[in-house]
């Protein structure tokens, strides 16, 4: 799998959680706060849940928002 | 300025919360408002009348309120008020100097064996840490805390008894921060590393109101605080360490904190490295994990000299959610509740965001479909306990791992 599709898959578990609406496109400069309402506690689980995905610890030095910055620390791994 | 609270909603000045102290004749016992300004008037209109209240979160759902023992024609009880009608801000504090020993509040805190323990406070312990004076007359407060919980009570006291503004910014949109921080020229926050966290994101500029910033409630984070400088050049750095038991007790520059010489003979570190709180600090409480006279913070510590020492882990088995203390009986014994569950373990799993969220791992009969019994405990849970007690993730195992002594291996 792609790592747009498990990282949909994992906002999606948190959106459902939270009884939004799933999201079906991921796109690039969706903002995990503004868009997403992701609180601290939805943004804790985020990065747990992408740590056990990929390995890494996204918020790690600084400040991530958008699914293109999340996909960035990703892919440097 | 004469702002007492401002909020989203609303603003209040000290001389509106005047009179709608005035206004008031009665007062529930157990206050537990969805308002916070309504919170800190009933709070206020309390230490008026010196009449005895019990202080509940707004999220307690009943379940929780029925655990802790509270019935429901005690949560609607009223007291009449018998109080003088007041002009001034210093009639108000005459007031409550006046009637502080017969007032009493009593706080619920996470308890280490099930439920939350209760702890009594007079208005001394609570307020012990409140500095007055001419140099504090300008503060403006940022109010980043839960206002039911002990880090918020201190913020309201020592903003109120200089007759500060407090600028409600806890629940507030994260986007509309910055600049209310600004408008109102707040020199003063205190907040918990995971709130600064929160609102890092959305500030833009630099706020140069800022005078000090605490942190409390949590493990310090020096990265945090490198961040923080640069949007709050002017401000101050301040690491306190509280508890509903004590109060803010110590504080600190980075991780290192002093034992001030007011308290040096109530602290001390017994040979297991735990720090010791003589209860002469301490509310009031029949739960209270007592050794002689001393209280067992359940924190371990390294000392450093006579004076200083630094913070190295819990003890106890307790987990800080973002600054909020969870036990992880009173969770696992909700989930044992649902259908089909045989046994649990609940987890810390650490994180930059929160320091740590909670996780389950859960036993199930066979046969059953693990997706369903998932979406039954979190239904399940969400009804019961207040959001950061929630596990964010579910697992599920062939059983739970135990250590010879039979206990299970929380780490």
């Amino acid at each position: 799998m792609e790592i747009e599709d498990k990282l949909k898959d994992i906002i999606n578990i948190i959106l459902e959680k939270n009884e939004k609406e799933r999201i079906e496109v991921l796109n690039d400069n969706l903002s995990l706060r503004n868009d997403l309402e992701m609180d601290s506690l939805d943004l804790a689980e985020f990065t747990v849940r992408i740590e056990d995905e990929f390995g890494v610890d996204v918020f790690e030095d600084g400040i991530v928002d958008t699914i293109k910055e999340v996909i960035d620390k990703i892919e440097k791994r | 300025m004469d702002i007492f609270f401002y909020w989203e909603k609303g603003v209040k000045t000290y001389q509106q919360l005047i009179e709608d102290v005035n206004n008031q004749q009665k007062l529930k016992r157990y206050i537990k408002e969805i308002s916070v300004y309504d919170v800190l008037k009933d709070l206020i209109v309390s230490l008026i009348s010196g009449d005895k209240v019990i202080l509940l979160d707004n999220d307690f759902t009943d379940e929780e309120i029925k655990n802790l023992g509270i019935s429901a024609d005690e949560l609607n009880e009223e007291i009449e008020l018998k109080k003088d009608k007041i002009s001034t801000f210093e009639e108000l504090l005459d007031q409550i100097e006046k009637n502080k020993e017969n007032w009493e509040i009593v706080l619920y805190t996470s308890g280490t064996t099930g439920r939350p323990k209760r702890v009594k406070h007079k208005l001394d312990s609570l307020a012990r840490g409140v500095k007055i004076s001419e140099e504090y007359k300008n503060n403006v407060w940022a109010f980043a805390y839960n206002p039911t919980h002990f880090a918020g009570l201190q913020v309201f006291f020592q903003a109120f008894y200089n007759k500060n503004p407090l600028i409600y910014v806890f629940d507030m949109d994260r986007s509309k921060i910055e600049e209310v921080l600004n408008k109102f020229k707040v020199t003063h926050i205190s907040a918990t590393p995971t709130f600064y966290r929160s609102i890092l994101p959305y500030i833009k500029g630099q706020i140069l109101s800022v005078e000090r910033l605490t942190m409390g409630g949590e493990k310090y984070d020096e990265t945090l605080e490198n961040q923080l400088l640069n949007f709050f050049p002017n401000a101050k750095i301040r690491n306190v360490y509280a508890s509903t038991e004590a109060g803010s007790i110590f504080s600190a520059k980075g991780d290192i904190f002093r034992i001030s010489s007011r308290i040096r003979d109530q602290i001390k570190i017994s040979e297991e490295s735990e720090l010791l709180i003589h209860k002469s600090l301490l509310g009031e409480s029949e739960t209270l994990e007592l050794n002689g006279e001393w209280y067992k913070t359940g924190d371990l510590v390294e000392k450093i000299d006579d004076e200083h020492f630094r913070f190295i882990s819990r003890k106890t088995e307790m987990i800080n959610v973002g600054g909020y203390k969870v036990n992880p009986h009173e969770v696992e014994n909700e989930i044992k509740k649902v259908n089909g569950v045989i046994d649990v373990i609940v987890k810390a799993r650490n994180n930059k965001i929160t320091g740590n969220i909670l996780i389950a791992e859960v036993e199930i009969k066979e046969g059953l479909d693990k997706k369903e019994i998932e979406k039954e405990i979190i239904k399940t849970l969400k009804g019961k306990l207040q959001s950061w007690k929630i596990p964010r993730i579910i697992t599920f195992v062939d059983n739970i791992e135990l250590t010879r002594t039979g206990k299970k291996v929380r780490k």
